[in-house]
């Protein structure tokens, strides 16, 4: 036994469940529906803050894409000023003779090698004031930042300096001429440093233009590098979040949970070890919230069993005692009673007459009546206490049918009453306290044979049928009537006719009663007035109550 | 008649008259105790043939007069039946398993009283 609960102590420790954090959760004095709902809201805000995250990263990483499309914008208009800076540098070079010639070297129109044309300075004045005239926000189509700004007016300064030297300087000196040839010695005399600006403007021009379209290009680039590695970032970042509030949710779940059902589990066993009559144990809830409460509710339903138990056992205990003190001290003036009865009667001191003879029988006769109303009683007061218990062992329902026939029977002679016992063949070995049952048998078959008048019969039967054995016992008395079939059964109610017979104890069929109900069976009668009663009593083939 | 001496223990005044009364006149000689002590010295001096043993007695029950008179060489062969008003179920296999000779209930059958007497009276002669 000892053992036993040892282990089961063991049981329930290994469930009681050891993490610190389930422990505290369940120590928190909150109840447990707080305690749910800060989980709830808990998780819910975990899952509102991985979403304003989210949201946020991924705002960010469209402010990114979108700052890049203006700066790609002006990366294009940068690199047409260069393009036309280039152009435009490259036009004034073909117009500078030593360039010229070699620029035309292959050209279908040697004859005009070495030749400035008017034709190709204008042109170069027109693409200078074009250059100029795109460095202007408007024709940009945005405002370019202040440090372009800068690069920007210093392309148009350039470009209208260039603009002025060709207008100003160089086309005069063409006069009215549409060409200078190679041949024009004194006007190329005058042009040549002339042109050297103008070139060296162009140059500086186009340095500037492709400054600012390389510098933005730069920008351009850098910028999407940095928004791919803030967006791996971003994303790591948001990924990592949203795992971490994930397994704080689950965290939070596990803990809760195991502070409920760890208890719940506790407190399921110990309710179960109640149930099976172990009040010794106590359950250790640690939650400081309706579980606590149940649990202490639960240890003192135990204290209170127990209690209740042991008082009840103490008082069966005494009741037990009582009984057999009574029996005791009852069968005691009774042995002087009888005892000295049988002396006379016997004529051991003398002879007495056949009145006195008859009178002693009498007061033998009540004595033993009082012997077994006080056998029944104690018989009854244990079934009643729930004290009987049932012996059970397999025995010859058959044989115990013949031997109560046998008993009965020649008193039954006696009486000039027949008795016949017919049993099927199937009916043999029963499972049950083969004292009780006789007791049974008897008690019928002696009720049997008292009420039945000389020249009657008393038929025994038995049979098995829809798992169960029965017992009948039918006589030719003078049968119960409907009001009294039940009443029979209860104590010292006897029938009519029993009350007129002066025999029996008025416990032999309660007693029948309760021990055929101990062995999860029944017992009833059928009876005609007049013609005889039957007394059946059916047991469970496998009667196996204990 | 042999006369065989029988040691009866009974505190009840009127069951020893009724017991001395119904031996005496079948034929037997008592000796008579009311207590287990009594019972146990008397036995001792007087080597009865037959111990007719009540079972609740004032000072020592009948139990472990029984006890004592086995324990003593000179009285461990006397039959001794339990003669009492403990008849509740299982009472008679106790105080056969404690060691006693036969069980006799109380209230006796006075000639079945004298035929176990006699019956354990001659096998102790046989």
């Amino acid at each position: 036994m000892a053992e036993e609960r040892d282990s089961r102590v063991a049981r329930e420790g290994r469930r009681r469940i050891g993490d610190p954090f389930v422990r505290g959760v369940a120590r928190l004095p909150a109840n447990v529906r707080t305690k749910l709902l800060i989980a709830f809201v808990g998780t819910a805000l975990l899952l509102v803050a991985v979403g304003l995250l989210g949201q946020r990263v991924l705002g960010q990483s469209n402010d990114r894409v979108a700052s890049v499309g203006p700066l790609q914008e002006r990366a294009v208009q940068y690199s047409r000023l260069q393009a036309e800076a280039e152009h435009l540098r490259g036009v004034l070079s073909a117009n500078v003779a030593k360039e010229f010639s070699i620029g035309w070297k292959d050209s279908a129109l040697p004859q005009i090698r070495g030749t400035y044309s008017l034709a190709v300075d204008l042109f170069a004045v027109d693409a200078a004031d074009r250059i100029g005239a795109r460095t202007a926000p408007d024709r940009l189509l945005f405002t370019p930042p202040l440090k372009d700004q800068k690069i920007l007016d210093g392309i148009k300064n350039t470009a209208e300096k260039l603009s002025t030297l060709l207008l100003e300087e160089v086309i005069p000196v063409y006069g009215d001429r549409t060409t200078i040839s190679n041949e024009d010695r004194d006007l190329r005399e005058e042009m040549l440093p002339l042109r050297a600006d103008a070139e060296q403007l162009a140059t500086d021009l186009h340095q500037r233009a492709a400054d600012l379209a390389d510098g933005t290009r730069a920008e351009v680039e850098e910028l999407i590098a940095r928004n791919a590695s803030s967006f791996a970032s971003s994303r790591a970042l948001f990924i990592g979040v949203a795992a971490g509030a994930i397994v704080l949710a689950l965290l939070l779940g596990f803990v809760l949970s195991w502070s409920v059902i760890g208890p719940i589990q506790n407190i399921d066993t110990r309710l179960a070890a109640i149930a099976s009559g172990d009040f010794s144990g106590r359950v250790e809830v640690q939650n400081r919230d309706e579980l606590g409460a149940l649990g202490a509710n639960v240890n003192r339903m135990n204290d209170e069993l127990r209690r209740l138990y042991n008082e009840l056992e103490e008082a069966s205990q005494h009741k037990s005692e009582f009984l057999a003190n009574m029996s005791h001290e009852l069968r005691t003036p009774l042995n002087a009673i009888i005892g000295f009865s049988q002396v006379l009667r016997d004529e051991m001191v003398g002879s007495v007459n056949e009145k006195q003879a008859e009178y002693l029988d009498d007061i033998i006769s009540s004595g033993n009546h009082l012997l077994s109303l006080i056998n029944d009683v104690l018989d009854l007061s244990k079934v009643e206490a729930g004290q009987v218990e049932l012996e059970v062992h397999p025995f010859s329902l058959r044989e115990a049918l013949e031997r109560g026939v046998v008993m009965v029977r020649e008193r039954a002679t006696e009486d000039g009453v027949r008795v016949a016992f017919v049993a099927d063949p199937e009916v043999d070995v029963v499972a049950g306290d083969e004292r009780r049952i006789k007791q049974v048998i008897f008690n019928l078959l002696s009720n049997a044979v008292k009420f039945t008048p000389a020249g009657g019969e008393v038929d025994v039967s038995a049979t098995r049928a829809n798992g169960e054995v029965r017992v009948s016992v039918a006589d030719t008395g003078p049968g119960i009537a409907p009001e009294d079939r039940e009443r029979i059964f209860e104590e010292f109610q006897q029938s009519e006719t029993g009350v007129g017979l002066r025999e029996g104890t008025g416990l032999g069929l309660a007693l029948s009663k309760r021990y055929v109900e101990l062995h999860g069976g029944r017992i009833w009668v059928e009876s005609e007035l007049g013609r005889g009663s039957t007394f059946t009593f059916a047991l469970p083939a496998r009667s196996s109550t204990s | 008649m042999t006369g065989e001496r029988i040691l009866v223990v009974e505190d009840n005044e009127k069951n020893m008259k009724l017991f001395r009364d119904v031996l005496v006149a079948t034929g037997y000689r008592t000796l008579e105790a009311t207590t287990g002590g009594e019972a146990v010295d008397m036995a001792s001096e007087h080597t009865p043939d037959l111990v007719l043993m009540d079972i609740q007695l004032p000072d020592l029950d009948g139990v472990e007069a029984l006890r004592r008179l086995r324990a003593d060489e000179r009285t461990a062969t006397i039959p001794v039946l339990a003669l009492t008003a403990q008849a509740m179920r299982g009472d008679r296999e106790r105080f056969l398993a404690e060691g006693f000779d036969g069980y006799v209930s109380k209230p006796v059958n006075v000639r079945e009283l004298i035929g176990i007497v006699r019956q354990h009276c001659e096998g102790r002669l046989g």
